[in-house]
């Protein structure tokens, strides 16, 4: 005779996810950043973008602060990226 | 249900243990009549959702964490208590996943207030923090293992504590109405006391205040400042939320003195600060230090109500305690009613 074992665990929700297209070059594109309040994370950002800005050619559309780094960003501001950015790029961990 | 193992109690701990479903200590294997005692001890349907955390594509279900709950060894009337403090743990303001998944590695303190404390025989007392009381050690045992299990918070994963602390295997106590110089701390943040309350907050350190000597609140309470400001304080930077617990002879102390809990509160707001040139040679601020530096502070605190002031504790002894919250106020603790939705 065998007893059930009772499943403790929940695997996250899943949710469908449109990946946007790569983009055919660099060059040119619009730099969206999303800065998570860590320390020197606005930096960090900063200098990335302005590397490839001397490389690409792109520009910063918009940099975005979050909350802190526990909050997600809020809407309206994934709205604002979406409409002005190619790409975003996000950070930092500790 | 998800699998089989053999009927002796030792061979299905141990198949909980090869699953990866324990927090280190055996558990107590649940069977479809504990797992339905425990929901019906909350009033809850298997599939009631307690919480979400939208970032983390989480979703709390009542069942789920019922099982974590017998797991824990929680009686069924403690349901109650766990569910409440996973829909705190769930609440916006709490903001999970930092103080969830930080380097920091923060305990979740559950303190519970009200009547209900008082019926389920959740100790403020004495060793208030320690072992020996079954409501404080399975509830915050069950809301850890509902962390783990349910909510991603598995150590290595979306759990980087670089440390951790003991208090993440349970942290849960009861505070001390009946000694209290003030209002309780539900009371205090806007319930009524005849409800029964949980409140749970984040904290990566518990330091223990030492004073024998103080008589009056101004020497106890500059101790709680400078412990609340020390250089190694992950918050030092900015402004942070705090809890302090104060135990029987300083709860003594601040009774007598008539000072109300605003007054203790608006006296560490002035009085927890570190020099800006303090900050700077320890290299918890950027820069050189300059001569203004010397005559500069920095503030930790910016109003009265970021400092939760809770009573537990032995009446003997001249302890209490603090703990520093995790983040720059990146975490609110968060106060839930038991038995009622947030």
């Amino acid at each position: 005779m065998s007893s059930p074992l009772f499943d403790p665990t929940a695997a996250p929700v899943g949710r469908e996810v449109t990946i946007a297209p790569r983009p055919g070059s660099l060059d040119g594109l619009r730099i969206g950043l999303v800065e998570n309040t860590k320390f020197n994370s606005d930096k960090l950002l900063l200098r990335l973008a302005e590397r490839l800005g001397r490389r690409h050619g792109m520009t910063v559309a918009r940099m975005v602060r979050k909350r802190s780094p526990s909050h997600e960003v809020d809407e309206a501001a994934i709205d604002a990226l979406r409409r002005q950015s190619d790409f975003v790029v996000s950070g930092i961990g500790d | 249900m998800s699998a089989t193992a053999e009927p002796d109690p030792a061979s299905l701990i141990e198949a909980y243990f090869e699953r990866g479903w324990t927090d280190g200590l055996p558990v107590v294997p649940p069977t479809e009549k504990s797992v339905a005692e425990m929901l019906a001890g909350a009033g809850l349907r298997r599939d009631e959702i307690l919480g979400e955390i939208p970032g983390r594509n989480t979703v709390v279900v009542a069942e789920k964490v019922a099982i974590n709950a017998v797991l824990a060894g929680c009686r069924p009337e403690y349901m109650s208590v766990v569910a409440a403090a996973v829909r705190g743990l769930c609440h916006p303001d709490f903001a999970y996943h930092g103080p969830a998944s930080s380097t920091g590695g923060s305990a979740m303190v559950l303190i519970v207030n009200g009547p209900l404390a008082r019926r389920l025989g959740f100790n403020s007392g004495n060793n208030a923090f320690g072992q020996g009381w079954r409501p404080n050690a399975t509830v915050g045992r069950a809301v850890r293992l509902a962390m783990m299990n349910v909510m991603q918070t598995r150590p290595g994963l979306l759990d980087r504590a670089a440390l951790g602390n003991p208090g993440k295997y349970s942290f849960c106590f009861a505070e001390n109405e009946d000694d209290h110089p003030w209002e309780p701390l539900h009371v205090a943040r806007g319930l009524s006391p005849g409800q029964s309350a949980v409140t749970v907050y984040a904290s990566n350190s518990l330091y223990q205040v030492y004073n024998q000597l103080a008589a009056e609140p101004e020497p106890l309470l500059r101790c709680f400042a400078d412990a609340l400001s020390n250089l190694g304080l992950p918050n030092v930077k900015g402004f942070n939320q705090a809890l302090l617990v104060v135990a029987g002879e300083h709860a003594e102390v601040l009774r007598q003195s008539g000072w109300s809990r605003r007054q203790v509160q608006s006296f560490l707001v002035e009085h927890t600060r570190r020099r800006v040139a303090d900050l700077k040679r320890a290299a918890r601020l950027p820069g050189e230090v300059a001569p203004a530096d010397e005559t500069t502070w920095r503030y930790l605190f910016e109003k009265p109500d970021d400092i939760l002031i809770v009573c537990a504790g032995g009446r003997a002894g001249s302890w209490s305690a603090c703990l520093p919250g995790w983040g720059n106020k990146w975490t609110k603790a968060v106060t839930i009613a038991i038995g009622e939705m947030p």
